[in-house]
C-alpha cells in the first residue's frame, strides 16, 4: 500500500461545501468502527471548509481554504497520547482508535490544526480518518474528494508523479513546527494591494498607467487595466512603497503595510 | 437511431459498496418538472440512507463510449468529467428524508369542523390534530363533492406549479389535475416566470418569443462564447448557486474554464455573489434595480462616440431612433449621461464609461443564470430590453456576442437530437416533438393515454391549461373580488404562451366570450409558425361563465415565502369564501400551516420512479431508474398515490391511473421514449442507468442568433417586424400611453404601481435596498431544514438564543451606523412588517445595500406583522411588475435594519410566548409537533 497525500489547490475550490457535508454524510450516524464511531449531528468540522472575505468594496475577493487532519507524520496528537489510542497506519493515515481513546483530551488543545473535536456523547476525541474504511474496501476516493466538483482536492499516492509534480510547487500548513503533514496546499491566500487611478478633472480612469511596487520581497511591476484597476496579488506580509506615474503625473504612497490585511486603496485621483 | 451508438458495458459488477446492502440511483436536482438532473448512488444498509454520492458514470460503462464533447481556447481544454457533480444539499438530502419536519400523519386543524364551524380565521393559528388516511379522504371526497354540487368544478382553485424534486411518476405538483381534469376542470393557479420576469414581460417584445422569454435559439453558445468572446459581462445571476437546483455544478466547471482560457468576467451586482467571488476580473458594485440607468448611459456613450454596429443595427433592428432621441435627452429633456446614472445607480461615471468602451472594443456576451437584483423587481421589463437593445448594438448573433443562460442552455446536443432531426426530416411535419426533451414527445404518438398521465401532472409549470385562470401573483387579489367582482389581467404568464398574449384582457372569473390561447402552439411544433400580427388566428372564444373559488388545493406551499406581500398572504387565506384548503407536502412548512387538512407525502428516495435527465447543464444526459431506496416515512404516501386515495373516494381510481402499475408506466416511459435502442430495456434496469452518447454532430448547429446575425431577412425573428425591436410594435399599438411599460424601454422613477426608489419619500424612513437572491443554501423554500448547509459560512447565523437565524448582509459602514455587529439578532423592516435575521457584517455588499436570500422556512410570531424564519418575502412589494406586467417584484425594495434590543426580545417573549417557544431542534430548525395539538389517536 502507497502512502497517501491530500493535494489541495485552493483556488480551484468553489466554496460548495460538498466535501465538508460529505464527510458528515459519511460519519453522522454510521458507525465505522474500528476507524470511527459516529460524528455527532453539528458542531464537528473533520472537515472544514474556511472562508476569508478578503479586501473592502468594490475590490473584494472571498478565499476558502479545505482544512482536515494532516496525517502528521511528525504528528504532535501521538505523542500526547498516552493510551495507545493514536496509530499511523502504512498509508501514513493517523488514526484515533475510537475504542482505545478513553476521552482525556490531552490531544484535543494540542493539534496545532485544530483538527481534533471531543465527542461529548461517546467521551472520545475524533477527527478525520482520511475514509481509512472506505480505502480498506477498496475505493480510490474520499467522501470529500468524491464529493468535489472541481477536483481541487485529491488523495493520491505520495510516490505517484502526479504528487510529485504538486508538491513541488506546494507549501504546508505551520511548516516551522516541522510536523511533517501530509496534506499540501497551492495557491494559499497571501495579500493583495488593488485599486483604481483616475483623472477628477476629465473624469475618466487611466488606462496603461505604470503602477511600482517596491517592498517586502522584492519589486512588481503593472499597469492599469481598461477600468483603471491595478492589482498586486500574492503579495507577502510586510511593508511597500507604491507609485504611479500617468499622463505626466506621478503619486506615491510609502506607508503600505499588508500585515494585518489585504489592501484596498480605493479609487485614487490622479 | 443512428449505428453504433450502444455504449458498451464494462465487464462484472462492482460488489455494493462499503456498509451498504443495496444502492439504486436517483436524480437529486431540485428544480422537477419532466426533466430531472444530478444523478447520484444512494447507499441504502437495514432500510436506512446510508451515504448519497455522485453517479461515475463509467461505473457501468465505457467512458470511451459516450463520444464526449470537448471544447478548446489558447491551448485549454475542457472536458465532461467521469462522474456528476451535483449540489451540497442534494449530497446532504437523506436529512432532508427523515427532518423533524416531516408531516408524520395525516392531520386535521382542530377547529376546522366541515359539518359545523370551519373558523377560516384561525388558519395559521390554530393547531392540528391526528386523522386516518380513511378519514381524511373521506373529508376531502366529501367537500369536493359539495363544493362541485353548490358551485360547480371551476370553485376549486388547483395551486400545483413550481420547482421540487425530481419525478415523473410521482410528480411532487400537479397530480391533482389527474383526477380534477376528468370531474369537470379546475381554476389554475398559473405560475409565472418568477426567475425572470424582465425577459418574459420585456424582453419578448425585443425579439420575440424566445424560450420562455431568454433568446433562442440559444444553441451551441457555449462553444461559441469559448472560442469567440472576449468579454462577459454576469449581471446580477450568480453562476455558483441557481445553476445548482436545475442541473448541479457543471456551470461552476465552465466559468473557472472561461477564467482559465482569459475571458475576461465583470460582474455587475449589489453583492459579491458567489460566482463574482471566485470568477470575477472585477466586481462593479450597482445600488439595487438600478441597472437600467447604467444600460441608458451606456447606451448614451456609444450613440455620442459612434461604437455601436450601425450597419447591424440598420438591417436588424427597428426603433434605435427613439431610443437615440430618448438617451440624448430630446424626450423628457434629460440626457442619460454616465453622471445622470451615476447619481441613480452608484458607479462612478469614468467606470461607466470605461465599462462602456471596453465592451464596445470586445466581442462581449452577457451572462445569467436567472434571478439576480433586476430581472424580477419592479418594472424589471425595463433593463431587461435595455440589455437586449444593448446586445442589438453590438450585434448579437455574431461570433461570441450572445445573450446567455449559463450553461442552462447551449450545451451540446446528445444523440437524441439526431433522432429528432432524422424524424422532422421524414415524417409527418405535423407531429411536433417537444424543444429539448428529444423523444419525450414520441411517447404522445406511440401511447397518447400514457403521455397524458405522465405529461399532465408536469403541465402546470409551463402552461396555461385550466378552464380557469388566475395568475400566481394575483391569488390574493382574487380572493379579495368576492363573489361579486372581476379581477383584470393582460396575459395568463404561462412560460410558454406567445409574447401576444400579453395583449389580451383576461378576467376572473372567465366569462363567456373571453379569448384564449389556442393550445399546442409553437412550443410543441417547431415548424408551425405563429403569426403576432394577428390576435383573432391565434386564439379561440370561452363558451361558459366561470365562477369564483371557493376551495384551495395546494401541493405548493411555499407562497408566503416565495411570491409578494407573504404576510397578505397569510392573511388573506382567512377569508371566508375560502371553505376548505387542502394541502399535501412531505414537509410541514410554510402555507402547510393555513390548510384545514395536510396529507403527509414522501420524498424521492421513497418511491420508484423513472428520470430522463435531458437537458443542458450536465457532463452527460442520462435516464434514470429511480427505484426506491426507502420505505416511506412515517405514514406518507407519494403525491400521486395520495390523489389516487381521494380518487378512490370518488369512484375515479382507473381514470386517475389509466389502470396500469408503477412497474408499468416506467416501462412505458423507456421504451416510449426509444431509450431501448440505445441500451435494452433489461439491461437498464439491472444497471439502473444509461448514458445518453453526445451526438457526432453536435457542432453543426448554428450558435445562438447566428443565422439572424448573417441574414436577417431569410431568418427573421418572431417579432411583427422580424427584427430586433427596440421599439416595440405590439406595445405601441396595444399601450401606447403605458408610463411602467412604454413601448420602448426607459427609466421609471416611480409609476402607479411601484414606489421603491432612494429618491421616494419612503426612503427617509427606508433608507437601505435590499434583494433577495435566489439562495445559496435552499432551492426556494426547498431544503431550509438540513443542518449541515446551515453550517456553511453564510448558512445560517446562531442568534444568542441558540435560535438559526436567516442571514442579512450588511455592510460594515451600514451596521455601525445601526449599532449592529456581526452574529447579532437584527430586524429588517418596512411598513409591511418585519423579519428577524441574523446580521452578516462583512465587505460582500455594497454599503445602501442588504441582501437577504429568500424562501426561508416561515415561523410567523405575530401573523401579519412578525416573522423570526427570515422569510424576506413576506415584505416585499405587493405590486405586480408592472401594471400590464402580471409579473412579480420580489427584490430591489425599501426596508431598513435595527439591532433587536433585549427588552424588545423580552418583550416578544412573553408577549407571544406560545410562538416564540415552539419545539424546535437545535440542527435543523422547526418541528413538525409544533403544529400538533392531538397527535395520538
Amino acid at each position: 500500500m502507497g502512502k497517501k497525500v491530500f493535494l489541495i489547490d485552493t483556488k480551484g475550490c468553489n466554496g460548495c461545501y460538498s466535501c465538508q457535508i460529505g464527510c458528515k454524510d459519511e460519519h453522522v450516524a454510521n458507525d465505522w468502527t474500528p476507524i470511527a464511531k459516529p460524528q455527532p449531528e453539528i458542531g464537528h468540522f473533520w472537515f472544514k471548509l474556511q472562508q476569508k472575505v478578503r479586501g473592502t468594496v468594490p475590490k473584494v475577493k472571498v478565499a476558502y481554504t479545505p482544512r482536515i487532519c494532516m496525517h502528521c507524520d511528525n504528528a504532535p496528537c501521538m505523542d500526547a497520547c498516552k493510551h495507545g489510542a493514536k496509530y499511523k497506519r502504512d498509508d501514513g493515515l493517523v488514526i484515533i482508535d475510537p475504542v482505545k481513546c478513553i476521552g482525556c483530551r490531552n490531544c484535543t488543545e494540542l493539534c496545532p490544526y485544530d483538527a481534533i473535536f471531543f465527542n461529548e456523547d461517546l467521551n472520545i476525541a475524533q477527527k478525520c480518518t482520511g475514509c481509512a474504511h472506505l480505502i480498506d474496501a477498496g475505493w480510490k476516493e474520499t467522501r470529500c474528494t468524491d464529493n468535489c466538483p472541481t477536483i481541487c482536492m485529491r488523495m493520491v499516492d505520495e510516490d505517484s508523479s502526479e504528487a510529485k509534480e504538486f508538491i513541488k510547487k506546494a507549501e504546508v500548513l505551520k511548516p516551522e513546527l516541522n510536523t511533517k503533514p501530509r496534506v499540501y496546499y497551492t495557491g494559499l491566500p497571501k495579500k493583495f494591494i488593488a485599486g483604481t487611478l483616475f483623472d477628477p478633472v476629465e473624469d475618466e480612469v487611466y488606462i496603461g498607467a505604470e503602477c511600482s511596487l517596491a517592498g517586502a520581497g522584492g519589486k512588481y511591476n503593472t499597469k492599469t487595466d481598461e477600468y483603471g484597476d491595478f492589482w498586486f496579488e500574492d503579495l507577502p506580509d510586510g511593508k511597500f512603497k507604491l507609485e504611479f506615474k500617468a499622463g505626466g503625473k506621478t503619486k506615491v504612497f510609502d506607508d503600505l503595510d499588508t500585515t494585518a490585511a489585504d489592501i484596498n486603496m480605493g479609487d485614487i485621483p490622479l | 437511431m443512428a449505428e453504433n451508438i450502444k455504449a458498451k458495458a464494462v465487464p462484472g459488477t462492482k460488489p455494493p459498496p462499503m456498509g451498504a446492502d443495496k444502492t439504486v440511483v436517483k436524480a437529486i436536482n431540485l428544480s422537477g418538472g419532466i426533466f430531472g438532473a444530478c444523478p447520484a448512488h444512494v447507499d441504502v444498509k437495514d432500510g436506512k440512507v446510508v451515504r448519497i454520492r455522485p453517479l461515475h458514470y463509467d461505473s457501468k460503462y465505457d467512458y470511451d463510449s459516450f463520444n464526449a464533447w470537448e471544447m478548446e481556447r489558447n491551448g485549454v481544454k475542457w472536458r465532461p468529467l467521469s462522474k456528476s457533480v451535483p449540489p451540497p444539499w442534494g449530497l446532504a438530502y437523506k436529512k432532508r428524508a427523515y427532518s423533524p419536519n416531516r408531516v408524520p400523519y395525516p392531520m386535521k386543524r382542530v377547529d376546522w369542523d366541515p359539518n359545523g364551524e370551519r373558523n377560516p380565521q384561525n388558519r395559521g393559528s390554530s393547531k392540528f390534530e391526528r386523522i386516518s388516511w380513511d378519514e381524511a379522504t373521506d373529508l376531502i371526497a366529501a367537500e369536493i363533492r359539495r363544493v362541485h354540487k353548490e358551485y360547480g368544478p371551476l370553485a376549486i382553485l388547483l395551486q400545483c406549479d413550481g420547482h421540487s424534486e425530481s419525478k415523473l411518476i410521482h410528480a411532487p405538483h400537479g397530480c391533482s389535475t389527474l383526477l380534477l381534469d376528468k370531474m369537470g376542470g379546475f381554476t389554475q393557479q398559473v405560475r409565472n416566470p418568477d426567475s425572470w420576469e424582465g425577459w418574459y414581460w420585456g424582453a419578448k417584445h425585443v425579439w420575440g418569443k424566445g424560450f420562455i422569454g431568454n433568446m433562442a435559439p440559444a444553441e451551441n453558445i457555449v462553444v461559441d462564447i469559448t472560442e469567440n468572446t472576449e468579454l462577459l459581462v454576469v449581471q446580477g445571476g450568480d453562476l455558483e448557486t441557481t445553476p445548482w437546483g436545475f442541473r448541479g455544478q457543471m456551470a461552476s466547471r465552465l466559468m473557472f474554464f472561461w477564467n482559465e482560457c482569459g475571458i475576461k468576467q465583470v460582474y455587475i451586482c449589489p453583492d459579491l455573489n458567489y460566482s463574482a467571488a471566485i470568477h470575477g476580473d472585477k466586481w462593479i458594485p450597482v445600488l439595487p434595480n438600478t441597472d437600467a440607468a447604467l444600460q441608458l448611459a451606456i447606451i448614451y456613450t456609444w450613440v455620442t462616440e459612434g461604437t455601436y454596429d450601425k450597419e447591424y443595427v440598420a438591417t436588424h433592428a427597428v426603433g434605435m431612433d427613439k431610443m437615440e432621441e430618448y438617451v440624448l435627452g430630446k424626450v423628457d429633456g434629460v440626457p442619460k449621461t454616465p453622471k445622470w446614472a451615476s447619481e441613480k445607480c452608484g458607479i462612478p461615471s469614468y467606470t461607466i464609461k470605461a465599462l462602456a468602451r471596453d465592451w464596445a472594443k470586445k466581442a462581449t456576451t452577457v451572462g445569467h443564470y436567472f434571478g439576480g437584483g433586476y430581472i424580477r423587481g419592479p418594472y424589471s421589463t425595463e433593463p431587461a430590453r435595455l440589455e437586449v437593445i444593448l446586445l442589438g448594438m453590438q450585434g448579437l448573433g455574431k461570433p461570441g456576442r450572445h445573450h446567455a443562460q449559463i450553461a442552462y442552455m447551449g450545451m451540446p446536443k446528445n444523440i437524441t437530437w439526431d433522432q429528432l432531426q432524422y424524424d422532422i426530416a421524414n415524417s409527418d411535419t405535423s407531429k411536433g416533438f417537444q424543444e429539448y426533451s428529444g423523444t419525450f414527445e414520441t411517447i404522445k404518438h406511440k401511447d397518447p393515454e400514457l403521455h397524458e398521465r405522465i405529461f399532465n401532472p408536469h403541465r402546470g409549470t409551463p402552461q396555461a391549461w385550466g378552464k380557469q385562470l388566475i395568475p400566481k401573483t394575483l391569488i390574493e387579489e382574487a380572493i379579495k373580488c368576492g363573489t361579486d367582482k372581476t379581477l383584470n389581467f393582460w396575459g395568463t404568464g404561462g412560460h410558454e404562451e406567445e409574447p401576444i398574449d400579453q395583449m389580451v384582457k383576461y378576467n376572473y372569473p372567465v366569462r363567456k366570450g373571453d379569448i384564449r390561447m389556442l393550445q399546442g402552439s409553437t412550443q410543441n411544433n417547431p415548424n408551425l409558425k405563429h403569426d403576432d400580427r394577428d390576435l383573432e388566428s391565434t386564439y379561440y372564444k370561452v363558451d361558459y361563465d366561470g365562477v369564483p373559488i371557493r376551495m384551495v388545493w395546494t401541493d405548493t406551499p411555499c407562497r408566503q415565502t416565495c411570491w409578494g406581500d407573504g404576510f397578505d398572504i397569510g392573511m388573506t387565506i382567512r377569508d371566508p369564501q375560502i371553505e376548505f384548503v387542502l394541502a399535501q407536502h412531505p414537509w410541514l412548512e410554510n402555507d402547510c400551516i393555513y390548510a384545514d387538512i395536510v396529507l403527509p407525502t414522501n420524498t424521492y428516495l421513497e418511491v420508484d420512479d423513472v428520470m430522463p435527465c435531458v437537458r443542458d447543464g450536465e457532463h452527460f444526459q442520462t435516464m434514470l431508474n429511480m427505484r426506491k431506496a426507502i420505505e416511506p416515512v412515517g405514514e406518507s404516501k407519494s403525491d400521486f398515490e395520495a390523489v389516487v386515495e381521494i380518487a378512490k373516494k370518488l369512484g375515479m381510481e382507473k381514470e386517475v391511473t389509466i389502470g396500469r402499475t408503477v412497474e408499468q408506466y416506467i416501462e412505458g416511459v423507456y421504451k416510449g421514449m426509444n431509450f431501448d435502442q440505445i441500451v435494452p430495456y433489461e439491461e437498464w434496469l439491472e444497471k439502473d442507468y444509461m448514458v445518453i452518447p453526445v451526438s457526432k454532430n453536435w457542432r453543426n448547429l448554428p450558435a445562438g442568433l447566428s443565422e439572424f446575425a448573417n441574414d436577417p431577412v431569410k431568418n427573421p425573428l418572431p417579432t411583427p417586424t422580424g427584427k430586433l425591436e427596440f421599439c416595440s410594435t405590439n406595445l405601441s399599438k396595444y399601450f401606447p400611453n403605458d408610463e411602467e411599460r412604454p413601448p420602448y424601454p426607459q427609466w421609471i422613477e416611480k409609476g402607479i404601481t411601484h414606489d421603491e426608489r432612494l429618491s421616494s419619500s419612503r426612503a427617509r424612513t427606508y433608507p437601505l435596498l435590499i434583494i433577495t437572491n435566489h439562495p445559496r443554501w435552499r432551492v426556494h423554500a426547498q431544503a431550509d431544514d438540513i443542518p449541515w448547509t446551515k453550517e456553511a459560512d453564510t448558512g445560517k447565523v446562531r442568534g444568542f438564543d441558540g435560535y438559526l437565524y436567516e442571514p442579512c448582509w450588511i455592510h460594515p459602514d451600514d451596521a455601525a451606523a445601526r449599532g449592529i455587529n456581526n452574529g447579532d439578532i437584527v430586524r429588517v423592516f418596512n411598513e409591511r412588517g418585519s423579519v428577524l435575521c441574523g446580521a452578516l457584517v462583512f465587505e460582500r455588499i455594497m454599503p445602501g445595500a442588504l441582501s437577504v436570500d429568500h424562501g426561508a422556512r416561515t415561523d410567523i410570531i405575530i401573523p401579519g406583522k412578525l416573522d423570526r424564519g427570515g422569510a424576506i418575502n413576506l415584505i416585499t412589494p405587493k405590486g405586480l411588475t408592472s401594471k400590464h406586467a402580471a409579473g412579480q417584484a420580489t427584490t430591489s425594495f425599501l426596508v431598513d435594519v435595527e439591532r433587536v434590543s433585549m427588552a424588545q426580545y423580552d418583550e416578544w417573549r412573553t408577549e407571544y410566548p406560545e410562538a416564540w417557544n415552539r419545539e424546535y431542534d437545535r440542527a435543523s430548525g422547526l418541528k413538525a409537533t409544533a403544529w400538533v395539538e392531538r397527535g395520538s389517536k
